[in-house]
């Protein structure tokens, strides 16, 4: 179980004029499934990326179980971030072939070629993958990219996913694929975020508990 | 001077060895040059005197070797005028700027994206610096094609800090300005057409190896 907990968050970009967010406070965790919705430029990949502690907020807090994350050592850094995955909205998929894209999380954290082989197969299964184990990652369709970056977090077996317009690249086949295999991991305690336009995109099936709905930075209201 | 053909092999593989080893030297600290510069946002001013440092003559810094390492200049006590390793010290900092711009070019692209992926993924700073330098590899490479080719085919150092003595530090391009200052231009032809294989090979090989089919 984990706990996400921001607190009067402001994040403005480097060359901007203007706060991307603007005192958002709101808790994240196990167990849910939120939707973070709003119009383009509302905040929602922001919000998404300082959640998933890839970007230190120009003010505020992000608390991980209690405890300041970006005042943590870098080793206590890295044992936490290993228990969130971020999906980005354009997947960012590296060289090789699709089974090692899958693979590199397993391989960061010391796993063994075969064992992070055999266990990246058992995602690619679910997601209906496996035809594409050996083609280059660099060859893909963007909805194949999108399910190739989805399986990559969900092999990381995180207890926290955050997922930013998934299902922009999917038919509804895939789309609900995607949905159940969020389903399996939520009945298993993981958290799920997912950051889209509005309800309606998301697949039949994958019903948020909460919906946090953005407006120029701000949080607009809170739904349950 | 009519060149035999072990002189010619001698000054071909004279000009790989003295262009190679500078071209590795400038890179082991241009490249990481680069990738630190890559994740810096404000880098306008940084960038513009880089790449005009990329087109500086090379008989000035020739000049400002040539002053500090002769007998009489700071550096004089090390003994290095008219050696090879005079050269490689010259042209590894004439290539300095050349490999930190196209690298950092190389590096600004994949650098944000694939840092936020390593991160996601919860990959150390070393294993996201791996994944960063495995992504933009083709480009890293690259720059150091285009530096040893700057290196290999420069002439102002190797004159005037390698003194272009025969079996010594003579190498492809002062051998070729030599035929040329004597009239023979059969063995300078024949050595211009071997500095332009040296280095359309070098590229051609490095692309190869970086598996890039764009050939």
């Amino acid at each position: 179980m984990i706990t996400i907990k921001l607190r009067g968050v402001w994040h403005r970009y480097l060359d901007a004029s203007s706060w991307a967010l603007k005192d958002v406070s709101i808790e994240l965790g196990s167990d849910e499934i939120i939707l973070v919705a709003g119009h383009n430029g509302s905040g929602k990949t922001t919000l998404l990326k300082i959640a998933a502690l890839i970007y230190r907020p120009t003010r505020g807090e992000v608390a991980v179980d209690g405890r300041d994350f970006w005042m943590l050592e870098e080793a206590e850094k890295i044992m936490v971030r290993r228990r969130i995955t971020y999906i980005h909205e354009k997947p960012v998929l590296m060289r090789g072939n699709v089974l090692e894209n899958i693979m590199y999380p397993l391989r960061i954290r010391g796993l063994g070629r075969e064992d992070a082989a055999m266990k990246a197969k058992m995602v690619m299964r679910e997601l209906e993958l496996m035809d594409l184990a050996d083609k280059s990652a660099k060859e893909l369709s963007a909805g194949q990219s999108q399910l190739v970056a989805i399986a990559r977090a969900l092999v990381a077996e995180p207890e926290l996913i955050l997922l930013d317009e998934p299902f922009a690249h999917l038919d509804s086949r895939k789309s609900g694929l995607v949905a159940q295999a969020l389903q399996a991991r939520m009945r298993n305690g993981v958290g799920i975020v997912i950051a889209s336009h509005s309800r309606g995109e998301l697949p039949e099936g994958l019903e948020p508990d909460r919906i946090i709905v953005l407006e120029d930075g701000r949080i607009r209201e809170t739904r349950c | 001077m009519s060149l035999a053909f072990s002189e010619i092999l001698d000054v071909t593989i004279r000009s790989l060895y003295v262009s190679g080893l500078a071209t590795l030297l400038s890179a082991s600290w241009s490249i990481p040059a680069a990738y630190l510069l890559s994740f810096r946002r404000r880098v306008g001013v940084l960038e513009a005197v880089v790449e005009s440092l990329v087109g500086v003559p090379t008989v000035l810094l020739g000049l400002l070797l040539y002053m500090l390492l002769s007998s009489s200049g700071p550096l004089g006590f090390l003994k290095l005028l008219y050696t090879p390793h005079a050269i490689i010290i010259g042209q590894s900092i004439l290539i300095t700027p050349l490999i930190i711009s196209t690298c950092y070019r190389a590096l600004r692209v994949v650098a944000a994206p694939y840092l936020e992926l390593a991160l996601s993924m919860g990959a150390s700073k070393s294993q996201a610096m791996m994944l960063i330098l495995r992504e933009s590899a083709p480009g890293v490479a690259a720059s150091a094609v285009m530096g040893f080719s700057r290196a290999v085919g420069e002439l102002g150092i190797a004159m005037m800090v390698g003194g272009n003595i025969r079996g010594s530090t003579m190498v492809l391009t002062t051998a070729i300005a030599l035929g040329v200052t004597r009239g023979e231009f059969e063995a300078a032809i024949i050595l211009g057409i071997i500095l332009l294989a040296l280095t359309i090979a070098t590229a051609v090989s490095m692309k190869i190896l970086m598996g890039v089919r764009a050939l």
